[in-house]
């Protein structure tokens, strides 16, 4: 006997949210068992998790520590439905981005948490790490035809290197194809517009507010 | 007219003063420049690793007029190299950064070995400041060393670092309790060489990611532990964090040390607010200085002053291409401008 789908989804759900990777790998395994859609439980179990997870941290009741671990709840769950996906699904294309730490800095976390967070969203995520040299943002997204190219650093020794990517993305005549969304501690709106990039945003709550707004159109 | 070590020290035995010190501690506040080098023909990464070219640049910080102290090392990787990361030693922009990780859990710590301060970078250090010490100058020597969170996790994945603290926390405090002994061991060695503060800054160890609850139970105590010997040994220390605080108030206040330094996303009355009668230190722009106009940094200077700034310097590391008249123009607003009638 199945519990029900509505049982097991809302089990996906806070599983999520409460950090439990154990309960959501046992809940995933019993959803797909039970033979219901491994879409809706992407969406509705995990995702809503996660969305749940993050306004928690919107309204600060959770922090990075927390969102990570939330996050990787989420990921066991989707290792577990994601091959159930009819094949329309899976091959669905997405809005593709290139995201990483400019060249010179490691600071990575605020990177991961909104490369976290855009794929929570729906859109795909290329991580390219961190202390990525500049021409590798222009490369990458040239290779795997990016929508938008997400520059993260937390040094204001290293925030030049966006300038340079935005320029290089020009030179390429690919500039009006890519956005460029930026972000980071000694990042602003006001440099966002002084090196010409399309978005900033100041945490990853925002960065997908941003990016639905500049890429996804109604 | 007092000393620049003087006027420090007053600050620190919340005396009066005729005007707030301006200071840049080093280590991951980083005061040297691409300008600052040239000028002195040392360059990086060179000083990184030379003890009389580390003294040499850290004298000319002072005798620029750029800070009214001398400071190393001039980046946060001594003590990860130490435990074995890879670090790549930069450029005359980049600073020295880590590259690759020693261990992939905390429960692998019995792994580290610990610092041997006769060789490596930490010998460097250890040198560089025997050598200012023996200049014999009135400029305060400030030793730095990362704190614990910024270390351990410069010595792993710093993702998984944090998830094991809630994941794996006995083990994550046996790491902690071993980073800590050995870091202090570091700040004892710099303290008998002949510095007169210790500076911890620990970046990564900041409430936002944290929050309250692992920023108490990681973070503060680790930080204190290190503080505890500081005094025994009569010096004093500055702490800085960065990142919001405002969720975090009340365990920042619980660290001891001396001093207390914020980022630029922390305003000093704020702070000021919060932390009823603790120094701070803080916190003039990087960005400002390294992009804005002298005057501008001259006018966020004096604020810092009337905000109640008791010890004035950037709020972060310099950027490398800062010029040295935008430099200059922390400390020339306080000696030459209005400020000091304010303070």
């Amino acid at each position: 006997m199945f519990e029900s789908k509505e049982a097991l989804l809302k089990r996906l759900s806070d599983g999520v949210v409460d950090m439990e990777e154990e309960d959501v790998i046992e809940a995933s395994k019993e959803y797909i068992e039970a033979g219901y859609e491994a879409f809706d439980g992407i969406m509705q179990g995990l995702v809503d998790g996660m969305n749940k997870a993050s306004v928690l941290y919107d309204e600060e009741e959770y922090f990075v520590t927390d969102v990570l671990l939330c996050s990787d709840a989420m990921y066991e769950g989707l290792n577990i439905l994601r091959p159930h996906l009819p094949a329309e699904e899976a091959d669905k294309a997405k809005v593709k981005g290139v995201i990483g730490v400019v060249e010179g800095d490691t600071h990575d976390i605020g990177k991961n948490l909104v490369k976290i967070m855009l794929e929570t969203a729906g859109f795909e995520m290329i991580d390219l790490g961190r202390d990525v040299p500049l021409d590798s943002f222009v490369s990458k997204a040239k290779e795997v035809g990016a929508d938008f190219v997400c520059l993260s650093t937390l040094m204001t020794t290293t925030m030049g290197g966006m300038k340079t990517v935005v320029d290089r993305l020009k030179e390429e005549g690919l500039r009006d194809k890519i956005k460029v969304l930026i972000g980071g501690g000694p990042i602003s709106q006001k440099y966002c517009d002084t090196i010409g990039a399309d978005g900033y945003s100041s945490n990853a709550v925002e960065a997908v507010k941003l990016a639905k707004k500049l890429l996804v159109t109604a | 007219m007092l000393t620049p070590k003087e006027r420090l020290e007053k600050v620190l035995n919340h005396q009066e003063v005729d005007r707030p010190p301006c200071i840049c501690p080093g280590g991951m506040m980083n005061m040297v420049t691409e300008e600052l080098m040239k000028l002195c023909e040392i360059s990086f990464p060179d000083a990184h690793k030379n003890p009389q070219q580390m003294a040499d640049l850290s004298e000319a910080v002072y005798k620029e007029g750029c800070f009214e102290n001398y400071g190393v090392p001039f980046c946060m990787t001594v003590e990860a190299e130490e435990f074995g990361a890879d670090i790549d030693m930069g450029s005359n922009i980049y600073e020295p950064h880590v590259i690759n990780y020693n261990i992939s859990s905390v429960a692998e710590w019995e792994k580290l070995e610990a610092i041997d301060f006769s060789k490596g970078r930490s010998s460097t250090v250890i040198d560089a400041i025997k050598i200012l010490k023996a200049k014999n100058t009135e400029v305060p020597i400030i030793g730095n060393i990362t704190g614990p969170i910024s270390t351990a996790s410069s010595i792993m994945e710093p993702v998984v670092f944090y998830k094991e603290l809630r994941k794996n926390n006995e083990k994550a405090h046996e790491y902690m309790t071993f980073i800590t002994k050995q870091i202090t061991e570091f700040a004892i060695k710099q303290i008998e060489a002949g510095a007169d503060i210790i500076a911890i800054s620990d970046p990564s160890g900041t409430g936002e990611i944290l929050g309250p609850k692992l920023f108490d139970e990681f973070a503060v105590k680790y930080i204190n532990q290190i503080i505890a010997e500081v005094k025994r040994l009569g010096k004093s220390s500055i702490v800085h964090i960065c990142g919001q605080m405002k969720n975090v108030y009340k365990e920042v206040n619980k660290i001891e040390s001396d001093v207390l330094s914020f980022d630029s996303i922390v305003s000093i009355s704020e702070a000021k607010k919060n932390l009823g009668n603790r120094l701070i230190m803080g916190n003039v722009s990087t960005y400002t200085i390294e992009f804005g106009e002298m005057q501008k940094i001259a006018d966020m200077t004096k604020k810092c002053v009337l905000d109640g700034s008791d010890i004035i310097s950037p709020a972060c590391g310099l950027g490398m291409k800062s010029s040295l008249r935008n430099v200059r123009s922390m400390l020339s607003a306080l000696t030459e401008g209005d400020a000091k009638n304010n303070a």
